[in-house]
């Protein structure tokens, strides 16, 4: 167990003034048996009023809409998470397992994808989880970390053929191979120390738990991983999403930073 | 009965209708190469008529079948247990792009999903009727036959005051009775995406009929977890129930596509609070797809414990290989299509390819098995219509509207479409095709 602190910085500068704009944030750390988020603070500029929800996902959603006219547009979101309580999580709810059993927007393999899952399909072992790190391992050796070769609407065939992408592309790629071997997987956003930016794996069902995997950094989620949104894919729990009436170019900078503030291993 | 129908007063009144529904801007919009046109709905005088007991028999089997095509999304955003049970495969449900996954979860008021459903029928040569799809998002049409018996009405009153026909002007009341049954408190509005949509008309006349705000995006606005219209002072006014004429896609923009100009930011997110009603719910593609189609008689013995009252068209699904062997080798007899595609587009007959097309279409077809149902051709009864001053026989079907609110309600008429190619089986209205009223004798 780790007790972890975090603050998760946004701000977009807009060239032109923004009348108004709708935001919806999904940043805030899920309290699960893993992990126990403490006191979460969140801070809006303009500082606005804002709802609250859960989404299909069961994500927590703060979302609003800003008349108050600006040219940047900012939030943070600060707190405090124990993480690595627990290995793996129940999968309570059983019946989303089929939604995240099939192929769904950026997850989709195609053929290029299809042909790398059919030369490693071979050498799997048995086990839904061995299978999950095996693929893990494979990826992390055949695809290139490489940062602004893609983007958030990059699909696993895309970054795949290319051969190079970040924590989401690895993440989108896992997902489809292991669709491919009849697997529920999922995407997962959330933090990790060192990284600076919002990070991505994957998590797997196996006999009604969770485990989660870091595809990018090949290793089983430990207690350095805060997760704050799943779905089926990046588009599920974008941790920002808006729209502007204004604004013209815009420029969008973010900081997270995750550090330890007190723990022992268990 | 065709006697009696020649002898029709309104007969003579053709072209009069006709002046009438183009003064009263009845038209429906389609793009063509990107370009916008407005086009008059061709009416024929000649009504298709029901007798009462047929009628009966429809509503029952019309009935059943809504309450099942409700039930069975209910069950797909909740608890999935037709599936779980083994009746519908999950990958029909799963990776069927009318499923939306955003919807889990959600429950609309009164847990009723499609309040307007437009099911279409067609009668066959063998005198039995067959479904053939259900449209269960925003289905267009009822405008047609009520402004038409309207204005019949008015042609020739001596038509009405001689043939004992149900009075299919009380669906404005229907309606409204569905809106208010769900609204959650505040104003009604139907949600248009504005003049250049294909069923403007209907929205205009639909909105005055039921007494309902004509709104369209920009004059909705989410605050606080309320849905309020902007009125023209600027206030804001709460809104309870949203007929909304704009597919799931285009709705919210901040929970659907991002591109979409004509929704409502966060709309969803209200709706998801249970805070506003939407006519129909979202997520209903999932009971629509034309792959589903096949299992809605499955559905009623599954969730009413009843046999279905009306047959579907005799339907296989490439996905099993049993069917995949039967379409296979009755190929040119079937009629293929596409599950995703609509209004009359994505549909082949087997007999009318050529060799090579045909070659090309299985290949396709064993690559995608799950992408097309093969149904066999239903040889339709044809309808008279006027041409010139010709009656010629024309392939008709009809799309009876169901209404849900306490329980189903299917409107006693109905959308007749004919097609004016007289070698065509396609009658939708954006393939050219003209309408008439449907007659439902009272006695």
């Amino acid at each position: 167990m780790k007790k972890l602190t975090f603050d998760y910085y946004m701000q977009i500068d807009y060239s032109e003034t923004v009348s108004s704009c709708h935001f919806t944030i999904k940043c805030l750390p899920k309290d699960t048996v893993r992990q126990r988020a403490g006191k979460v603070r969140v801070q809006l500029s303009p500082d606005v009023p804002y709802s609250t929800g859960t989404d299909a996902f069961g994500n927590g959603q703060i979302y609003g809409w800003d008349d108050v006219e600006h040219t940047t547009f900012s939030f943070r979101i600060t707190g405090d998470v124990y993480t690595g309580l627990d290995h793996r999580e129940e999968a309570a709810d059983e019946d989303m397992l089929a939604v995240f059993r099939h192929p769904h927007g950026l997850n989709r393999a195609g053929e290029a994808l299809i042909a790398y899952h059919e030369k490693l399909a071979g050498d799997l072992p048995g086990d839904a989880y061995e299978k999950a790190l095996f693929l893990t391992h494979r990826l992390h050796e055949d695809f290139v970390y490489e940062k602004g070769c893609t983007n958030v609407d990059t699909t696993a065939e895309q970054a795949w053929v290319q051969g190079r992408g970040v924590c989401q592309d690895y993440a989108h790629i896992l997902i489809a191979l292991l669709h491919r071997e009849g697997i529920p997987a999922r995407y997962v956003t959330g933090m990790i120390p060192g990284e600076g930016a919002s990070h991505a794996w994957v998590e797997i069902e196996k006999e009604g738990f969770w485990y989660g995997i870091d595809p990018t950094n090949d290793t089983p989620v430990g207690d350095d991983h805060i997760k704050l949104g799943v779905g089926r894919d990046a588009a599920d729990c974008l941790i920002n999403r808006g729209i502007m009436h204004g604004g013209g170019r815009q420029s969008q900078v973010v900081r997270v930073s995750v550090e330890e503030i007190e723990g022992r291993r268990t | 009965m065709e006697e009696r129908i020649q002898q029709l007063d309104l007969l003579q009144h053709t072209d009069t209708v006709n002046e009438l529904l183009a003064r009263y801007g009845v038209k429906f919009g389609i793009y063509k190469n990107n370009v916008f046109k407005e086009q008059l709905f061709p009416f024929d005088a000649i009504p298709r008529i029901i007798e009462h007991e047929e009628f009966l028999f429809l509503e029952r089997g019309l009935e059943q079948r809504v309450m099942a095509l409700n039930l069975f999304i209910k069950d797909i955003y909740s608890k999935k247990q037709i599936v779980k049970d083994g009746i519908v495969p999950e990958d029909f449900i799963f990776a069927s792009s009318g499923y939306m996954a955003e919807c889990e979860g959600a429950m609309p008021p009164k847990g009723i999903y499609a309040h307007i459903s437009g099911i279409d029928l067609v009668k066959g040569k063998d005198g039995n009727w067959y479904i053939l799809e259900d449209n269960l998002r925003v289905p267009s049409g009822a405008s047609y036959p009520m402004i038409a018996r309207e204005l019949c009405r008015r042609s020739s009153p001596d038509t009405f005051h001689d043939n004992h026909l149900e009075d299919n002007r009380n669906y404005a009341g229907l309606l409204r009775h569905t809106m208010d049954y769900v609204n959650t408190g505040g104003h009604t509005v139907i949600l248009t995406p504005g003049r250049y949509n294909a069923a403007y008309f209907e929205h205009s006349y639909l909105a005055e009929k039921t007494g309902a705000h004509l709104v369209n995006g920009s004059e909705l606005r989410v605050k606080n977890d309320r849905l309020y219209y902007v009125s023209m002072d600027g206030s804001l006014e709460p809104v309870g129930a949203v007929y909304r004429r704009i597919s799931d896609d285009y709705l919210d923009p901040m929970n659907f596509r991002a591109d979409s100009l004509i929704g409502i930011p966060h709309i969803y997110d209200v709706f998801r609070k249970g805070n506003v009603a939407l006519l129909n719910a979202p997520g209903n593609g999932v009971a629509d797809d034309k792959g589903i189609y096949y299992f809605v008689p499955k559905m009623i013995r599954y969730y009413l414990d009843e046999e279905p009252v009306l047959s579907n068209a005799p339907t296989y699904l490439p996905f099993y290989e049993e069917d995949m062997r039967y379409v296979l080798e009755h190929f040119d007899r079937l009629v293929l299509k596409d599950v995703a595609e609509a209004g009359g587009y994505g549909v082949v007959f087997g007999n009318t390819m050529s060799k090579e097309q045909k070659e090309d279409f299985i290949a396709l077809l064993k690559r995608e098995p799950r992408r097309f149902i093969a149904q066999e051709v239903i040889d339709f009864q044809d309808l008279d219509i006027m041409d010139d001053f010709f009656v010629v026989p024309r392939k008709a079907d009809l799309r009876a509207f169901v209404l849900m609110a306490e329980e189903p309600l299917v409107w006693k008429s109905g959308l007749t479409r004919f097609s004016r190619n007289p070698d065509s089986f396609i009658v939708n209205s954006s393939q050219g095709g003209g309408f008439k009223d449907t007659w439902v004798l009272s006695q």
